[in-house]
């Protein structure tokens, strides 16, 4: 799909609300935020299945009740280190639309902190400049305190990935 | 004991309507589904009211009443053939052939009911 | 076990119906005299029509009416069946089909316009002498308590005499004695007069009558319906009694019953012989139950839910010492896997409710084109799994229409060449091993190589003067936007289509073959599993990883020593009785970064000729695979065709044969070439 309309389309993604309900869950120390509503389940880590040949953004597949859904490392949308799992790391199933279709896809979290809300007065478009990401890759920062939780684009990410040759 | 009822009819949604309508009234129901079907399941069962279609593959329904008046088992089993308004002609020919009564299409289930409760009697 | 939403059920029946009503009126145009399938064209109008009525599809009902009517005609020599009326019939059924799927659109040109050709067919007089507007709601038998009802009751006098078959004919005099009591106060007397001496008695006959004195609320209606069945047949005297004024009711036919009907002799209907039809009219029927195809579906999932459970259980039972629990599990092998069985055996229709659709379209074709053709069908009954039907009539479609369009020449092109004027399109279906076969063949002009070849390096699919074997050339003819039509036509050839036809056929993990002779056709197959759900498989381990390949694929297994192996570094080959096989090593494709077995497997798989090697770590052992579609997101890993789940709950890959044999070939070819 082309990533102009999927922005145009995730643009709502606050739909007039003045609050977002979201997942929040880290990423080598960032905090990343999901709606909470594309979110299926949070799993522990399971025996991941490499599929060999795949783009390293979505190296392997598990067993999901039965369904074998790809899973991600968004680390690597975000040019970030691959790290070891730990205790706390968890897999967070979330439900995209990638072309016009429902699509699952695990994700590979180091820990995820809680259900809360964020709101819309606190939310900020990704900067310009000065930003390591790509700004596509980003529907917007929220702050809280002195952090920010960072809304990623996922169909953005997923519709984006390039071919193998990103390894 | 509720009365045994066959129904004869080469559409299976004619079937379907027809069994539903008598199920719902309490009574049993079994299908056929073209008339040599018919004529096979009734001279098999013991049945309390056949209805039946008139135009159907492998028999038609004037046959199979024709059939049906000729043995001895069912003389004076009621048979209520569907028909059309416009079909005066098979309509006659069917009683001729020797059913009971008809139910014209389009039908809705208390019609059918009412029907057959009619010639079952109470 | 049936879908209980009766405006489904018809729809179903009314698709089924318009194939039947189809395939008929086209052998008519074989044979405009026979009788059976004027029959079966008729019935099946009839039919749709009366059904329709039934759920509300008014403006079905009323323009296939006119259809039945037209046939109706036919059918008792009135008016002869011409190609005309099958033409007219064959368009109106177009329309129909609408009415069905979109009952509330505004159809009435059209009708208008269909019904116009039909009775210009039947020589303006379809419908004389019939009421051209849909049955009505019926008036007589519901008409009970009308509006009219005097309020107090009414004194009826009623004298009635049933005719003598009235008991035989299913008629019960008590019940309707009940009925009348029903209506109110009531006086019976039995009228004993005309019973006969015992002599000539026939103890099923009715002697007796009845007169009856009835204080009803409900009027003279009421009564007339206690007896409407019988109404014409009877003796019935009803006399108002009650102050108001008498007035002497003749015996009153039912206005509405026409006249008698005159002698024509009973249609003793021969079950149908419309060829592509015969499962369905062939003798005796065996009991069908409908059962919708999404329950189908979900009872194909709990299958494959079970036995993956079920291989789980048998993994458990292994590594235990419980004979008995080793026994229970055997059971649950068993009876899992002929669950499996039976269950592919439901999923399966036979291909020829598939190709019945292809005699409308040649049909259609043969008028446009002004070509003379003949459409023959092979191995109707070849049963294929119901997604595969589904998923390829498209694509037959588009097969079909390009062998007319582009192989078969116009007649007087065929003659010059020497041929029969009438061209041949043979539609054919075949099961081999785990495959099924579905050909398409005509004697055209065939597929002109040097064309296609000039059109693929103008179009840049490959270089000028590249190699290619004669397969890959003909294969091109799948490439998107490739079309050889000289002049596209508005049949096919505008170039989309062939590469939708290969894509289909991949996603049912199926191939295409293509052969051409010039000036003697083409012939195109297409190669498909049979099942879709469920295949066995052979479980192998590369690295750390399990892998499956589709048995129906595997040749054989052999063992490579390491001294083969290393033999072979750089070569690729081995040498299977005589036959040089290229291998590959999945280790290595599938850079595991482990080190090789010491006894590595060679795994030989094929498809049609052509043969390659897998050299795999371990052979583990038979798997009855549950196919599970991979993400989206892997679309573009051409390796694996899916996914299955493991007794661990573990997934595994399932290998895609073909796009491994046409790797080991491209290697084969590579290697050739250089050395």
């Amino acid at each position: 799909m082309n990533p102009e309309t999927v922005k145009h389309l995730f643009d709502h993604v606050w739909k007039d609300q003045d609050e977002l309900s979201v997942l929040t869950f880290s990423l080598n120390g960032e905090t990343f935020a999901i709606e909470a509503i594309n979110v299926q389940e949070i799993l522990d880590l399971l025996p991941e299945t490499r599929v060999p040949g795949a783009k390293p953004f979505v190296a392997g597949v598990i067993n999901f009740r039965g369904r074998v859904i790809p899973i991600a490392d968004l680390r690597r949308a975000f040019g970030m280190e691959a790290t070891e799992a730990t205790i706390d790391s968890r897999i967070v199933v979330v439900e995209l639309t990638l072309e016009g279709e429902p699509c699952l896809v695990g994700l590979r979290t180091d820990k995820v902190h809680e259900v809360t809300t964020l709101p819309h007065a606190a939310a900020e478009p990704p900067p310009i400049v000065g930003m390591r990401w790509r700004p596509d890759f980003i529907h917007c920062l929220v702050r809280r305190g002195t952090d920010f939780v960072i809304i990623p684009n996922l169909e953005v990410i997923f519709s984006t990935q390039p071919a193998r040759s990103a390894a | 004991m509720s009365a045994h009822i066959l129904t004869v009819d080469d559409s299976a949604s004619i079937r379907m309507t027809t069994k539903i309508a008598l199920t719902g009234a309490g009574y049993q129901v079994t299908e056929a589904v073209d008339g040599l079907d018919g004529l096979n399941k009734a001279k098999a069962g013991r049945f309390d009211l056949i209805v039946t279609d008139l135009n159907m593959p492998n028999m038609n329904g004037l046959s199979m009443i024709e059939a049906l008046r000729k043995s001895a088992a069912h003389m004076g089993v009621p048979i209520i053939f569907l028909t059309t308004e416009s079909d005066a002609e098979m309509k006659a020919r069917a009683k001729a052939a020797g059913a009971t009564g008809w139910i014209t299409k389009p039908f809705d289930a208390e019609q059918l009911v009412k029907i057959a409760r009619k010639v079952l009697g109470k | 076990m049936t879908s209980l939403d009766p405006i489904q059920v018809f729809r179903t029946e009314a698709a089924e119906l318009f194939e039947q009503i189809e395939s008929g009126l086209l052998d008519l145009l074989n044979d405009l005299s026979d009788q059976d399938t004027i029959d079966a064209v008729f019935r099946g109008l009839h039919t749709l029509k009366g059904s329709g009525a039934m759920f509300g599809f008014e403006a079905l009902a009323a323009f296939t009416h006119h259809c039945e009517t037209a046939f109706d005609r036919v059918r008792k020599g009135q008016v002869p069946a011409t190609d005309e009326l099958v033409a007219a019939v064959l368009d109106a059924q177009d329309h129909m089909k609408a009415l069905v799927s979109t009952p509330q659109g505004d159809h009435e040109d059209a009708s208008n316009r269909l019904l116009a050709a039909l009775h210009a067919a039947v020589g303006g007089a379809a419908t004389t002498g019939h009421v051209v507007t849909p049955p009505l709601p019926q008036a007589s038998a519901q008409a009970a308590a009308p509006a009219s009802a005097p309020a107090k009751g009414q004194a009826f006098h009623i004298a009635f005499r049933l005719p003598a078959n009235a008991m035989i004919n299913g008629t019960n005099p008590l019940g309707l004695l009940d009925e009348l009591r029903e209506l109110g106060e009531c006086t019976v007397k039995a009228d004993l007069s005309t019973i006969p001496g015992l002599g000539s008695l026939e103890p099923t006959d009715l002697y007796i009558g009845w007169s009856v004195d009835l204080v009803t609320e409900q009027g003279r209606d009421a009564i007339d319906d206690v007896f409407i069945f019988v109404m014409d047949d009877m003796d019935i005297k009803v006399t108002e009694v009650a102050p108001v004024e008498a007035k002497a009711a003749e015996a009153a036919p039912a206005a509405k019953a026409a006249s008698p009907a005159p002698e024509a002799t009973l249609q003793k209907a021969e079950p149908a012989k419309a060829p592509g039809n015969e499962p369905k009219h062939g003798g005796k029927q065996a009991e069908n139950v409908r059962v919708p195809a999404e329950r189908l579906d979900e009872l194909m999932d709990r299958v494959g839910e079970l036995v993956i459970a079920q291989s789980r259980l048998s993994q458990l039972a292994g590594s235990s010492a419980d004979l008995h629990l080793r026994a229970v599990s055997e059971d649950v092998e068993r009876l899992s896997g002929e669950l499996r069985d039976t269950m592919m055996v439901l999923r399966m229709v036979p291909v020829g409710s598939l190709f019945g659709r292809f005699r409308r379209l040649v049909h259609d074709l043969a008028r446009e084109t002004g070509k003379v053709i003949e459409l023959e069908t092979e191995g109707e009954t070849t049963e294929v799994d119901k997604t595969v039907i589904e998923r390829l009539a498209d694509p037959l479609v588009h097969l079909v229409r390009n062998s007319i369009d582009h192989g078969l020449e116009p007649p007087d092109e065929r003659v010059a060449a020497g041929k029969d004027k009438t061209g041949r399109v043979i539609l054919s279906a075949r099961q081999s091993g785990g495959e099924v076969i579905i050909t398409i063949k005509d004697d055209g002009r065939g597929i002109n190589r040097d064309r296609v070849r000039a059109k693929a390096e103008s179009s840049g699919l490959i270089q000028p003067g590249q190699m290619l074997t004669d397969q890959e050339l003909l294969q091109l003819i799948f490439q998107p936007g490739f079309s050889t039509a000289a002049q596209v036509t508005n049949l096919s050839g505008r170039g989309v289509g062939m590469d939708v036809v290969k894509k289909t056929v991949e996603a049912l993990r199926g191939v295409i073959d293509v052969r051409s002779e010039n000036g003697r056709g083409s012939e195109i197959s297409l190669r498909i599993p049979l099942t879709l759900a469920i295949i066995d498989g052979l479980l192998v381990r590369v690295g750390a990883g399990s892998y499956v390949i589709p048995l129906s694929a595997v040749e054989e297994c052999l063992e490579l020593s390491l001294e083969d192996d290393l033999r072979s570094r750089g070569r690729s080959f081995i040498s299977l009785r005589d036959n040089l096989v290229p291998f590959l090593r999945l280790r290595e494709l599938f850079e595991t970064g482990t080190p090789p077995d010491r006894y590595q497997k060679m795994v030989v798989i094929s498809t049609g000729d052509a043969r390659v090697g897998l050299v795999v770590d371990q052979i583990i052992g038979d798997h009855q695979t549950v196919i599970k579609s991979m993400s989206k997101l892997h679309h573009d890993v051409v390796t694996f065709s899916g996914a299955t789940i493991l007794g661990d709950g573990g997934v595994a890959l399932i290998l895609d044969v073909t796009h491994l044999v046409a790797v080991g070939q491209y290697q084969e070819a590579h290697l050739r070439a250089a050395g």
